[in-house]
């Protein structure tokens, strides 16, 4: 049963067109660096068939990652406890160890009736909103008998609501949660050009402790301050800064490549997973050094 | 309800019905819209992959117009995403002023994807079939459907103009394909009865041969075994069992 300390190295996130691509390439040079997949529960928890065998297929080969969307840690309704019980079994049948969200909501309430959008949307960043969602991933937490990491989302509207930025509003949430953190280099990026900060002093400022698991992606630039969290694109440079920062500051950590939209051939996306072991080794190398 | 809940509300209700609802205050047009169109424009293309023909005929502005009646008036309550066009199937339901034949056509698109991603439990066979002594089992993942219109003939350029009762057998074979046959109303009952009851394939033929008054019981025995052959040689029917 693979354990947190078995997802190390690089991932990929595990998209349906790269399925047969990874298993006839499986167990080549080239894809010596690929150490583990990331799957989004919402897709695959009740599939049958071909999902189905292709999961059971990954599950004997990789050690998996859970990065859920839809639990809707900052929504209006109550937590959705039948989903977090599905979510507990399978996490349990696919021998999962770490289960990841976001800082964000996905739900509401209409007509006094719960019910989905389907997308990641911004929290007001207020004390009030501090104390309701470090409560939610409490109750995750006590049901799923685990500890989840939560991630800094991206986003593109500031709530003028908000009394905080949203380095103090995360750092508020994890402690009063207790939780770990699931850094997203990209998003980091993404919020600085969209709401002009200094990217790398708002990564000097994370609670390195608790991360846990890393994100990198590329977005689309929409206007100069404005980027879109696509996933679509490569890595910038400047996104390779951050994380080359991020490792120096905290050391390195397991992080997975996001690719949703545009999706290269896998011998292309291959570069990316293994700059991001060469990250890693040359880290790693320099605190064995220094050590 | 809390301060900022309140605003999270003023700001979905602006996304799912941007022309009742105005944006909540303060909040610039222009990074709204981002989120006016990535959030629709997940829901209309979960929803579309699902219905390419009720898309086709309906026309993208009809078919854009009903998945945004969807998203501004259905709560939708699964988290799962490849429940989205399950709930579309709801929502449409109490649509009025559809064409009488665009549920029946949703629910028959629906389906495809309902047995291509039903999850099954392994059944025990003999392990030598035996269709006339045993009871014949369907495939795992099936559904036996009625539908009051040919709804697999339907497009854009064949539009019914009137009911036509359509029996059919959906399944996942043993490569996760999924497959149509249609059946006549016959083998339809005879599936039906093989479902249901604790029956051998002699015994459910020799049942519809009395149901159905036919003067001569073993042509439909024997015509029956065939079609039963047929189905079990597509992987419509897994095997057989032995009944209890």
């Amino acid at each position: 049963m693979p354990t947190l300390a078995d997802i190390k190295g690089v991932g990929l996130g595990l998209k349906r067109e790269l399925i047969p691509q990874i298993q006839s390439l499986y167990q080549t040079p080239l894809l010596s660096n690929l150490a583990f997949v990331e799957i989004a529960p919402e897709n695959w928890i009740g599939a049958g068939g071909k999902a189905a065998s292709d999961l059971a297929w990954f599950v004997e080969r990789f050690p998996i990652v859970c990065h859920g969307l839809c639990l809707s840690l900052g929504g209006p309704d109550p937590v959705n406890t039948d989903f977090l019980k599905q979510v507990k079994q399978f996490l349990e049948f696919n021998k999962i160890p770490l289960y990841t969200e976001h800082l964000s909501y996905c739900s509401d309430i209409q007509h006094g009736k719960a019910g989905y959008l389907y997308d990641l949307l911004p929290i007001p960043f207020t004390e009030e909103a501090v104390h309701y969602v470090a409560k939610r991933i409490r109750q995750t937490q006590d049901m799923l008998g685990q500890r989840i990491a939560v991630e800094n989302a991206s986003f593109y509207v500031a709530a003028p609501i908000s009394t905080m930025d949203e380095l103090t509003f995360i750092k508020a949430v994890l402690e009063e949660a207790d939780c770990w953190l699931h850094l997203d280099i990209n998003n980091i990026y993404v919020n600085s050009v969209n709401f002009g900060f200094n990217a790398h002093e708002f990564l000097r400022g994370i609670p390195g402790e608790r991360i846990v698991y890393n994100h990198v992606a590329g977005h689309l630039q929409v206007q100069p301050d404005l980027l879109v969290d696509t996933h679509g694109e490569n890595i910038i440079d400047p996104v390779w800064a951050l994380l080359d920062e991020a490792y120096q500051l905290f050391g390195t950590f397991p992080t997975l490549l996001e690719r949703d939209l545009n999706i290269p051939a896998l011998p292309a996306l291959i570069h990316e997973i293994d700059k991001i072991a060469a990250y890693q080794a040359r880290h790693q190398l320099k605190q064995t050094k220094v050590a | 309800m809390l301060d900022f809940q309140r605003y999270q509300i003023a700001f979905t209700a602006h996304l799912r019905n941007p022309t009742q609802h105005k944006r909540p205050a303060r909040v610039t047009d222009a990074r709204m819209a981002i989120y006016r169109e990535i959030v629709f424009n997940n829901i209309f293309s979960s929803v579309s992959v699902c219905f390419p023909v009720c898309k086709n005929i309906l026309g993208v502005r009809a078919w854009r117009k009903l998945v945004r009646q969807f998203f501004a008036n259905h709560q939708a309550n699964s988290p799962i995403f490849r429940e989205i066009p399950q709930q579309f199937l709801q929502f449409i339901n109490d649509v009025k002023d559809l064409p009488a034949y665009l549920q029946q056509l949703a629910h028959y698109e629906w389906v495809e994807l309902a047995i291509g991603t039903q999850q099954t439990e392994l059944i025990k066979l003999s392990k030598n079939i035996d269709l006339i002594n045993e009871k014949p089992i369907l495939a795992p993942a099936n559904m036996l459907l009625e539908y009051d219109f040919a709804v697999h003939k339907i497009s854009k350029r064949h539009i019914p103009n009137t009911t036509e009762k359509t029996c059919l057998l959906v399944f996942r074979n043993n490569a996760h394909q999924v497959k149509f046959i249609e059946l006549n109303a016959m083998t339809f009952q005879l599936l039906t009865l093989i479902q249901e009851h604790e029956m051998t394939g002699k015994q459910a033929l020799t049942k519809l041969a009395k149901e159905t008054g036919h003067p001569d019981a073993e042509a439909i025995i024997q015509f029956g075994m065939e079609i039963l052959n047929n189905l079990a040689n597509q992987q419509a029917i897994a095997g057989s069992k032995k009944i209890s």
